[in-house]
């Protein structure tokens, strides 16, 4: 089952095209993960696939729905989420107040949402009052993923969510990451740890230029010798 | 000595007014308004014509409550101008500002954009009103009240600080338990993030601008109850809500209150040691000080030039 389909999108900023002729299929509960080295057009082809980068070319399909061109605000309300890789919590803000900024534009919160989120983060219930702005870089990860979750997105998109983390972080995100996925949500993950990324997910991609390289499952692309040599460091 | 303290936190709510909307403004628009203090001059005035004029036309009675120097007409105008400069404020961003944002301007051409709205803004008043000081109540005697420690203090400015404490808990109490106030402090802390968050950042600007106009023209009439309504006296106030608002640290709130306080307060102190007219140069040396020692301000913000 398709859940989000990208044809053919070209997108970038002003008159240079980072991402060219790309598309790209995700299936629904599905874990596809982005790699390739720097400036390969990754974080572009996140940001335009939500809507903060409109494509000069292509299609975006969306739950069987084209979304092409659609502001952010409407793509959270279509069911997408979006964790930028900075700068993505609301530091002066608490850690409840941020994942309740994650349902704004439900009049109400709803409290088993909120719940649920810090069941799947229970080391952020002590810190439910503390502003993000004094947390952890992995805590604040946290933060912006719950946030990301509050709506159940259908799909969630991560740019780099282990970036700047401790090695143990890294880990625990990545089992938070699985653990999202078994409750229903399909990632796009972009990621520079490619080969743990791989290893939990699905699908791979690999990335360079702004044009896909390669695709195959998770584990295939880590056990490919070729990709393994030029694309994620031996 | 406690008078003069007493007569700075006077002074220092309504730059603290002043202040907060500043602070608010550039807190999600990045950019400083030079055009504040006139949008305080806007309020005073037309507080005037309310007081003055409309309700005289109306008949509404010109008592006076108790030992205040003022009744029934500037309790009804208070509200009233506050929404009017509130949607002036969200006119003039709607018709100048935002094309401006639009096109991508840099924060100078906005605030130069701000200036023009200031000499406007100015002009008017000195069209409509004449150039010349101003009373609500010309005439009127406002005796003082004597309290213990010789101090001498009018009703007037007791209730000038009953009014600013009660708006600001008020503004407070919005920010801090509201779903739209949560929202500003988002859009204040990451507006790229607000908006993909799906908060709708054009909405917060419009509520911003009400909220910081409101304060201005709140400010701008309990000044002209304290003192007198002059054209330029929203222009004076600027470089005091600068300070103020750099001092606690620009685009914080609270700052910006405590930084009013404290300045209000320093400014009228040093009249006991400098001739008055030096008072805009304490906030001057206040706000080089802050900019040199600590750029973010003592409780933190943004800095200037991010």
């Amino acid at each position: 089952m398709i859940l989000l389909e990208l044809i053919e999108l070209t997108s970038g900023y002003g008159k240079t095209d980072i991402l060219n002729n790309f598309s790209l299929t995700l299936n629904k509960e599905e874990i596809l993960s982005i790699i390739g080295p720097n400036g390969a057009g990754k974080s572009t082809l996140l940001k335009t696939i939500f809507g903060l980068l409109i494509p000069k070319k292509g299609t975006i399909r969306f739950q069987e729905e084209e979304v092409t061109g659609l502001s952010p605000d409407k793509m959270v309300r279509k069911g997408m989420g979006y964790v930028p890789q900075t700068e993505n919590v609301f530091p002066s803000l608490t850690v409840q107040e941020n994942l309740e900024m994650g349902a704004f534009i439900k009049k109400e919160i709803n409290q088993n949402k909120l719940d649920e989120i810090y069941a799947l983060f229970p080391i952020l219930i002590p810190k439910r009052k503390e502003k993000v702005g004094r947390l952890s870089g992995g805590m604040r990860q946290m933060v912006a993923m719950g946030r990301a979750l509050m709506l159940d997105p259908k799909v969630l998109l991560l740019d780099e969510p282990t970036a700047s983390l401790a090695p143990l972080l890294v880990g625990m995100i990545f089992e938070k990451i699985v653990e999202i996925n078994k409750n229903g949500v399909a990632l796009i993950i972009v990621e520079q740890n490619a080969k743990e990324t791989l290893r939990i997910s699905h699908r791979g991609c690999v990335m360079a230029m702004g044009r896909k390289i390669f695709e195959d499952k998770g584990l295939a692309i880590l056990n490919n010798k070729e990709i393994g040599r030029l694309y994620l460091g031996g | 000595m406690f008078e003069l303290f007493f007569y700075g936190i006077v002074l220092g709510s309504i730059i603290a007014l002043g202040s907060i909307g500043l602070s608010l403004i550039y807190g999600i628009l990045r950019f400083a308004n030079f055009a504040h203090g006139d949008l305080m001059t806007a309020g005073a005035y037309l507080a005037l014509f309310f007081v003055t004029q409309l309700f005289e036309w109306l008949g509404i009675p010109d008592n006076t409550i108790g030992s205040l120097s003022f009744g029934i007409r500037m309790i009804i105008t208070f509200p009233i101008v506050m929404i009017i400069i509130s949607l002036l404020s969200i006119i003039i961003d709607q018709i100048l500002y935002d094309p401006l944002r639009m096109k991508k301007s840099s924060p100078v051409i906005l605030a130069m954009a701000s200036l023009g709205v200031s000499f406007i803004i100015q002009m008017m008043v000195i069209i409509i009103w004449g150039s010349d000081s101003l009373f609500y109540k010309p005439g009127i005697l406002r005796p003082a009240m004597e309290l213990p420690l010789n101090i001498k203090i009018r009703p007037d400015q007791i209730f000038i600080i009953l009014v600013v404490f009660f708006s600001i808990s008020s503004l407070h109490l919005f920010l801090k338990y509201t779903r739209m106030g949560k929202a500003m402090r988002a859009t204040s802390d990451n507006p790229e993030l607000a908006k993909v968050t799906g908060i709708q950042t054009r909405n917060i600007i419009r509520l911003t601008w009400a909220i910081g106009g409101a304060m201005a023209a709140l400010g701008g009439i309990l000044y002209g109850i304290d003192v007198q309504l002059h054209p330029g006296m929203g222009w004076g106030f600027l470089l005091p809500l600068f300070a103020a608002a750099i001092l606690g640290g620009i685009g914080n709130m609270y700052g910006a209150m405590i930084g009013g306080l404290v300045l209000g307060v320093v400014q009228q102190l040093s009249t006991s040691f400098l001739l008055p007219t030096y008072k805009p140069a304490i906030a001057f040396i206040i706000m080089i000080l802050i900019l040199i020692v600590r750029p973010q301000g003592i409780f933190g913000g943004r800095t200037l030039w991010k």
